[in-house]
């Protein structure tokens, strides 16, 4: 039954369009074939130039533009996650201790984050860079702490990559570096650059100030790069966000979450138009923005000063709600892509009949489960996940991987994603012909999304998850002790 | 600290620089609380402070902090109690505790909840020759980060680690302990632990048990223990007021000292520390020209009587009394006495209900003979020197008496009140620390 679907994916969904083509060739060819072999023969004796041109030649150069002119294919040959490590665990007790000698944190502040903490869905295991171990924090949070970070992170990361996919440095021949609030001089592809000796031609772009939906920005750009890269070429992709420089010194509540969620991570993606030795193939990449227009949505993660001048990240109250709304566009261009005929009509009848006869019907929810077996959620944090549990009507052996990674792993932003496919295949869930969506939330607002299709599921556990996986997966309860 | 007084501090020779982290355990610690049973109870007012003294050579100094730490990891694994924090259930439940209104309500425990042990690394401006021969009074304090529990138990460490490196390039480690959680044999223990999970030795097994029983509580009439002095009642801030300052004051007895010592007072056929003990009391005595010393409490540390609870206070609590007053007794007399006439009040002093403090309840001798202190080795190079005080001692004082590194002499630390440190200093001058 699954091999009907997985073909019946394969044809109807993902080939649309070849398979139209092919169909209006057979019917002329079988038209051709009505003449008997007389009629046919006197009719080609007929020909002229012009007949020629525009029966023969001009389809035949249509078919070659076109073959010509699809974009490649491109593929994940494989991924790498930061292993954090033990001597970087910040349990609960010791974040809010730390937070107490904090000179800058008032009682009123202390107060609101140990709740916080305990509702947020994060577990005793997460790290927090070595900067912010000491005490008072902020002291410590210099620059040269923030390239050690970043360093100590994506140097692992890389290296956990190059090891498993046996690529030497200089076959890379396109970098791309997303962290959003860490931009320094050199940028931070030339710290990679230097480290690993990659090429001098090399084409390389650093993304910051994009939000925790980079990561899928950064694939996005990769692929397009791609396109023009010779065949073959490798690009690198590097998500992580350093956490050292950015502490909120002030007392302001809505900016003094990023200090209780964010938490140390990064992954290093190895893609190729070549598919020797892929892992995965990438059949989708899908941003959205929502910010035009929208002001709630522009300002609904925004950095800016509090009245004392400190800087920190603003989350708005109304981030459910949005995130809600940027899903629900990026449903709007992806569903045609990966959804089966059957849904899409549903979902088209539910929204004509919702925007243009104003029936007061529940909009239909497409059931993605039809197109996706795994589901990676940004682990924003726990309300994200609940929320778009609740959009997409996903079971929660579907949205488990979010909810594992934002315990075992906190929010490590633009690399969540990529921890999340490491538990799936640290399960041993993914199997050949599996898709995975993954979907990045970010500040803009910004929702992306990617379909991957899985060739070669992972080998063995050995990743991120090596020494936790098999505690999970864990019931998290609504307010955690400590 | 301004940045004036912290020149100031360097330009003094003085401790500064002092940078805190903290250290937690490698993995999520399973068990929630740590009983602590009577006797650890009973001991909560009193804190340890042991500083480890390695002189500098290639093996000290390429010991950077990250050495030190990466081995407490895995090590608080095994420790987790001394990684988590004191809790009273009234902290917890204030509801419950009127309730129940009985004694075991307010009991305080560990929580294990891997909030960790406090790191400190600091800088002395003096090379560890100078720091040795300048001897300053209560140098002890200086090197182990002088904090006690309280006034927020919730944010209390048990533990502090202080690295202080000086100009020389030597290390002075020093250990600041709540004596609740062991006495000083488990405290030497742990440490040795974890020197050598940094060996990378495999270290020994220990065994922590987290479930303590309360023992029967004294009835209520029974008169207090002669050993120990009633305080408080304490709040938050575990340590007992005293009057005075009392500082730390180590001096070394070197074995020919110790022999000239016994054929002296060969009459006592009394160990080394009951003879030390001995000339202590009748020291301090002579000091105190106000006050009659007739009750000393001793606190002895038997290695071989020990249940196996790698966290425990196992220490026996007695007393001694003399009917003549000390400065005319003989000082092999009252070593003799210290041998024989001890009243042991351990399971007393455990039982007893209230705040009370045990050293310097009354002038207090604690037997450290047998305890392991030079086993603590970094990168195979042994302590140079250890010395061993306690914080929160009473008025009365208290003396500890330690084997030095060759286990042939004893070094000896008089926890008293600061003003009588000069005069002790120049009265075992001119007796028992006389170079023969």
């Amino acid at each position: 039954m699954s091999l009907l679907k997985a073909a019946y994916q394969r044809i109807m969904v993902d080939n649309l369009q070849p398979l139209v083509l092919v169909h209006l060739l057979a019917a002329s060819l079988v038209a051709l074939l009505r003449f008997g072999p007389d009629e046919l023969s006197s009719l080609l004796r007929e020909l002229q130039p012009v007949h020629l041109f525009f029966g023969g030649f001009l389809p035949a150069a249509v078919v070659i533009v076109y073959l010509m002119l699809r974009p490649r294919a491109v593929y994940l040959v494989d991924y790498a996650c930061f292993r954090t490590p033990h001597t970087s665990r910040v349990p609960f007790a010791t974040f809010l201790e730390h937070s107490k000698q904090s000179p800058t944190l008032n009682s009123r502040s202390f107060r609101f984050i140990s709740p916080l903490l305990e509702r947020s869905g994060l577990g005793e295991e997460t790290c927090l860079p070595p900067a912010q171990h000491n005490i008072p924090t902020h002291k410590y949070c210099t620059l040269d702490g923030a390239r050690a970070e970043f360093e100590l992170v994506v140097f692992s990361a890389i290296d956990d990559l190059l090891a498993k996919t046996g690529i030497a440095p200089d076959a890379i021949g396109i970098l791309v570096v997303n962290c959003s609030l860490f931009c320094p001089t050199p940028s931070l592809v030339d710290i990679i650059v230097r480290r690993y000796n990659l090429r001098r031609d090399i084409r390389s772009m650093n993304l910051a100030g994009m939000g925790c939906s980079a990561g899928l920005i950064s694939v996005g750009l990769a692929r397009n790069l791609l396109q023009v890269a010779p065949q073959g070429s490798h690009a690198l992709v590097v998500s992580t966000e350093t956490i050292t420089p950015n502490y909120y010194v002030g007392n302001e509540r809505a900016m003094l979450l990023p200090n209780c969620l964010f938490r140390v991570g990064g992954a290093a993606a190895l893609l190729s138009t070549s598919p020797v030795n892929a892992r995965f193939r990438l059949n989708h990449v899908v941003r959205t923005n929502t910010g035009a227009g929208d002001d709630n949505a522009y300002r609904c993660v925004f950095q800016e000063e509090d009245d004392e001048g400190n800087v920190g990240i603003n989350l708005s109250k109304d981030l459910m709600v949005i995130a809600g709304k940027a899903l629900e566009a990026n449903i709007t261009r992806i569903g045609p892509l990966v959804l089966p005929l059957r849904e899409q009509l549903l979902f088209a009848i539910s929204l004509v009949a919702r925007k243009v006869f104003r029936a007061r019907i529940k909009p239909y929810i497409p059931n993605f489960s039809k197109a996706f077996k795994h589901f990676c959620i940004h682990a924003g944090g726990r309300a994200v996940i609940d929320e778009l549990q609740k959009s997409l009507s996903l079971s929660d052996e579907q949205v488990e991987a979010s909810r594992m990674t934002l315990h075992r792993f906190g929010n490590t932003s633009s690399s969540s994603l990529w921890y999340e496919l490491a538990y799936v295949e640290a399960k041993g869930r993914m199997r050949k012909g599996d898709r995975v969506w993954m979907i990045g939330f970010g500040s803009g607002f910004k929702c992306n999304s990617a379909a991957w299709e899985c060739i070669h599921p992972a080998p063995n556990a050995d990743g991120p998850w090596a020494t936790s996986i098999h505690r999970y997966p864990v019931l998290i309860p609504d307010v955690l002790k400590h | 600290m301004g940045l004036e007084t912290e020149s100031a501090a360097a330009a003094g020779g003085a401790v500064h620089g002092h940078r805190l982290s903290t250290v937690v355990p490698s993995s999520v610690t399973e068990v929630e609380s740590y009983g602590l049973a009577d006797p650890d109870l009973a001991f909560r007012l009193h804190y340890l402070r042991g500083a480890y003294y390695y002189a500098a050579g290639d093996a000290v100094r390429g010991v950077t902090t990250k050495v030190l730490k990466d081995p407490m990891f895995p090590w608080l694994d095994a420790y987790y109690p001394v990684a988590g924090r004191v809790r009273r259930p009234a902290d917890d439940q204030p509801q419950q505790q009127q309730e129940d209104g009985g004694g075991a309500s307010r009991r305080p425990y560990v929580k294990c909840n891997d909030c960790g042990v406090r790191i400190v690394e600091a800088q002395c401006g003096r090379s560890l020759d100078e720091w040795l021969r300048d001897d300053d009074v209560d140098r002890v304090a200086q090197l182990c980060y002088d904090k006690v529990l309280g006034p927020e138990l919730f944010f209390s460490p048990l533990l502090y680690v202080q690295v202080t490196k000086f100009k020389c390039g030597a290390m002075a480690l020093g250990f600041s302990w709540a004596h609740l959680i062991g006495d000083v044999a488990s405290a030497t223990t742990c440490f040795n632990n974890w020197a050598q999970i940094l060996a990378g030795k495999k270290p020994d097994a220990i065994t922590v048990n987290p479930v303590k029983e309360p023992q029967d509580r004294a009835p209520a009439a029974a008169a207090p223990p002669r050993s120990i002095r009633q305080v408080g009642p304490i709040e938050d801030y575990w340590l007992a007021p005293t009057g005075v300052d009392m500082a730390c004051y180590s001096f070394h007895v070197t074995e020919p000292m110790l022999k000239r010592l016994q054929q002296q007072e060969s009459a006592a056929s009394a160990g080394a520390f009951e003879l030390i003990s001995a000339v202590l009391w009748q020291t301090v005595a002579k000091i105190r020209v106000n006050k009659e010393v007739k009750t000393v409490t001793v606190v002895k540390n038997d290695m071989s009587a020990r249940s196996g609870n790698s966290l425990a206070n196992e220490q026996k609590v007695g007393y001694v009394e003399t009917s003549s007053p000390p400065v005319k007794t003989d000082v092999s007399e009252l070593a003799a006495m210290l041998a024989k006439n001890l009243v042991d009040e351990t399971a007393a002093v455990a039982g007893f209900p209230g705040d009370l403090i045990i050293y310097g309840a009354n002038l207090t001798f604690v037997d450290m003979e047998q305890v392991n202190l030079y086993g603590l080795e970094i990168k195979g190079q042994r302590p140079a020197h250890v010395e061993y005080g306690i914080a929160g001692v009473g008025e009365e004082g208290a003396v500890l008496v330690q084997p030095d590194s060759d286990g042939r002499g004893r070094v000896v630390t008089a926890v008293l009140p600061k003003d009588e440190v000069g005069s002790l200093r120049a009265a075992l001058g001119s007796s028992l620390l006389q170079t023969p």
